[in-house]
């Protein structure tokens, strides 16, 4: 089957898709493109520019074809097929049965550089990551101006193909690490990979089951250089917004490298508050329904009393009260995430009521409650990253089950579980809960 | 297979833990009952137990009281907790309230079941109530504001406490108890006129049992000397008042040919309240000293006289007697002691004015 014949066989059926004779030099060909992925009347003025110049200055038809592109046989159907995917321009060469990928005038598929969308930044650069990987691995070359920041790119995927690029700083990143990165991508290169979850499980090998996200995420272009500095490795890939960050460590919970834009007390005040934050939001639940329910002995009386007095005719136990209240507190903020920003309102103002009045007047919960859970929601939202406050809010669900069985010292439990999970992870090698500084000293790269 | 038999384990561990937890047997803080203050009177054989209990209503807080008598304390407490809608919880008890007749019988029974009890906390306060358990209580619950805290504010060191108030818990009760050369004074109260309860004095208590009681002057000095008496006030002979700011003591002991000597050399940094006339410095000084001196004499002759070590005298001549011999303190050393008291009066200040 001639080159021509198997092209049209896979990609006639697109409407999109358009195969044209013509002629160039006088010598008849074919010219073959997404006009989807194209700016076609801009590329064929482009086309007729060259073939005027080449016929003004006498080129012939061999050093022409060399001006447009790397011509290849038609044997290889691979290169045409990617070259066509990604928006060039296929000039086929009947006679010779040859083609040229030319680049095209391509069309602006790519939102420009925004503010970040899904992080704040608070006296920081404020470009943010967008879905094309190269624009990324601009915006942060423009970062942090070094020779010594490598990027090596790798296509992943055989049925679909996806950019994948590993970025680290040469001299800053542990060796080790890099290698064993640039191990498993090579291992995994074949594998189909849609998303983070499958980056890290099938690319990774990371475990699927892990409360913790195994890859931090971070759309801040500042945040990102950070990270390499401290000698982490970044991966972008087509088409996601963010730079994956490897491996992710507990300190990324509390630290912003924006932080150090201000003098030191006040970034260590940003960063207690951060660690209050956390504590709070795993303990303050549990010791409500500790104190409530197994210790009330804990709590002054007066303290005690008012808890009663506030407690006085409601139906359920403490820790049914909080449960179906913070299931509550969770649904509204998984609604307020999916509903389109101009209805979003919607959700702030019924869930107030309920969270603020209602469910008080009607007896079913204590207001004191109510201060704990939104306390509890404040103090989660100081935690960096949405996805690790996300593992935050689920670990605390185990410390209220256990405070609700052992009191305060379920409490304590329930703390020693969740930290000794954290000690267990150990991403390539590196223990979650350690701090990972620039090696300056060991393993230069 | 491998997976789904340790998801089956770990649902079945998720179970066991839920089926051993007793977690149904939690109450919540609503359905107990948190008495605060417990009196207790001893007749015939049988204790006599009231509660103050803090009823929490919509519209502030009523004060119940409960009596009942029984066998034994628990016995007592049992019965009030069967009567009550909800369970009665001694965990947030904070003053226990003894008829005087039953301290003059001797506490030692109900201390040592009060510091076995994991309920009743061994810092609870222990008060003497210088009349009938039913009376005290009736003029509490008439002319008391009913609040969480009412008897208990009365006591409670940051809140009705004065320096001239004895503050005894009842781990230093059973301490006493137990020691061969410390005792404890309680406070004494009676109901006053215009709804509030009177401070009488201390009672010096000898190994749990009320054998004679001092005046509210001289609980001053004792607390002084234990380190108390910041904030208290002393009237000095018919010149002026004083205001003690901080006090410190230093004693040194010696025993010789078998009799004990103590000094004791009390630091008082005094400020000036109020003045009758044109005192000098120096007047006020002499008679702070003399006044203190007077005092002490008093309250040593109560000691002797009861022979109840309530100063704490004897740790001081633990190092220097040999446990048998530590063991008769109270009887053949304490009533030969010799003590010499040097009271160093300090005017730190003399308030906003100088004196003339």
């Amino acid at each position: 089957m001639g080159f021509i014949s198997r092209i049209k066989e896979q990609y006639a059926v697109s409407d999109d898709f358009f195969i044209l004779n013509d002629y160039l030099l006088e010598t008849p060909v074919i010219l073959m493109g997404f006009n989807s992925l194209m700016d076609w009347t801009l590329t064929k003025q482009n086309l007729q520019t060259y073939i005027n110049t080449a016929a003004d200055t006498g080129l012939g038809l061999e050093e022409f074809r060399t001006v447009l592109g790397q011509v290849e046989t038609a044997s290889g159907m691979d290169k045409a097929s990617a070259g066509l995917l990604q928006g060039k321009l296929i000039i086929y060469f009947e006679q010779e049965n040859s083609f040229i990928v030319m680049d095209t005038v391509a069309r602006t598929l790519d939102r420009s550089i925004t503010p970040p969308v899904n992080e704040n930044v608070f006296q920081g650069t404020l470009s943010s990551f967008t879905e094309d990987i190269n624009s990324n691995i601009g915006i942060l070359r423009k970062q942090i101006q070094s020779s010594h920041v490598n990027v090596s790119s790798y296509t992943i995927g055989s049925e679909e193909t996806r950019q994948l690029t590993l970025v680290y700083y040469e001299g800053h990143a542990d060796v080790n690490l890099i290698e064993k990165i640039k191990m498993q991508i090579e291992q995994n290169k074949h594998q189909q990979i849609d998303n983070l979850q499958q980056l890290s499980q099938r690319m990774m090998g990371f475990r699927n089951w892990t409360l913790v996200p195994n890859l931090n995420q971070t759309e801040l272009p500042e945040e990102a250089a950070n990270f390499l500095r401290n000698g982490r490795a970044l991966l972008f890939m087509d088409r996601l917004p963010v730079a994956v960050v490897l491996p992710s460590l507990l300190w990324d919970i509390f630290v912003l490298g924006s932080d150090r834009h201000m003098p030191l007390p006040l970034m260590m005040f940003l960063r207690a508050l951060r660690v209050i934050g956390v504590m709070l939001t795993l303990i303050l639940p549990g010791t409500y329904v500790a104190l409530v329910s197994v210790n009330p002995e804990v709590l002054r009386i007066e303290l005690a009393l008012s808890i009663a007095q506030t407690r006085e005719g409601i139906p359920y136990p403490a820790i049914v009260e909080i449960v179906l209240m913070l299931l509550i507190l969770e649904l509204i903020i998984e609604a307020s995430i999916r509903l389109p920003k101009n209805i979003g309102p919607t959700i702030t103002m019924v869930g107030g009521i309920i969270l603020g009045e209602a469910v008080v007047q009607a007896k079913l919960v204590s207001n004191l409650l109510i201060i704990i859970l939104a306390a509890t929601t404040i103090a989660n939202s100081t935690i960096i990253g949405l996805q690790q406050s996300l593992s935050l809010r689920i670990a605390k669900y185990i410390i209220v089950i256990l405070a609700a069985i052992y009191g305060v010292f379920g409490i304590m439990e329930g703390l020693v579980l969740v930290f000794a999970y954290l000690s267990s992870l150990h991403p390539f090698g590196i223990p979650y809960t350690s701090i990972m500084r620039c090696k300056k000293e060991v393993n230069h790269g | 297979m491998r997976r789904i038999r340790r998801t089956a384990g770990s649902l079945l561990c998720i179970c066991l833990l839920l089926l051993n937890t007793g977690c149904w047997d939690n109450r919540d803080i609503n359905h107990r009952s948190l008495p605060l203050v417990m009196g207790i009177a001893y007749h015939e054989n049988l204790y006599q137990i009231v509660l103050q209990i803090p009823e929490p209503l919509e519209s502030g807080i009523s004060l119940k009281i409960l009596t009942q008598t029984g066998k034994t304390i628990n016995q007592a407490v049992d019965k009030i907790s069967a009567r009550m809608e909800s369970s009665v919880d001694l965990l947030h008890l904070k003053v226990i309230l003894v008829e005087k007749e039953y301290a003059q019988l001797g506490l030692s029974d109900s201390i040592t079941t009060f510091m076995r009890s994991r309920e009743i906390s061994p810092k609870a306060l222990v008060v003497i109530c210088d009349e009938k358990l039913d009376t005290f209580f009736e003029h509490v619950k008439v002319s008391m504001a009913p609040k969480g805290t009412t008897l208990y504010d009365s006591f409670e060191k940051n809140a009705g406490w004065n320096p001239q108030m004895a503050l005894t818990r009842i781990w230093q009760v059973y301490r006493s108890i137990h020691s061969y050369t410390r005792d404890v004074a309680i406070p004494v109260y009676k109901s006053g006129k215009s709804g509030t309860i009177d401070y009488t004095g201390s009672a010096i208590i000898k190994n749990g049992r009320m054998v004679g009681q001092i005046t509210p002057e001289e609980t001053l000095l004792f607390n002084s000397v234990n380190g108390l008496g910041t904030q208290g006030k002393i009237e000095v002979m018919n010149n002026a008042s004083v205001l003690i700011l901080s006090n410190s003591t230093r004693h040194r002991s010696r025993l010789v040919h078998n009799i004990p000597y103590l000094d004791i050399e009390l630091t008082l940094k005094v400020s000036i309240v109020e003045t009758k006339g044109t005192p000098t410095t120096k007047l006020i000084k002499d008679e702070l000293q003399e006044v203190l001196l007077q005092r002490f004499e008093h309250l040593f002759d109560k000691i002797l006289a009861s022979k109840a070590d309530i100063l704490g005298v004897g740790q001081y001549f633990r190092n220097k007697l040999p446990r048998s011999e530590l063991s008769h303190w109270r009887t053949d050393y304490l009533p030969r002691m010799k003590v010499k008291l040097k009271v160093n009066p300090v005017i730190q200040n003399e308030g906003n004015l100088k004196l003339s």
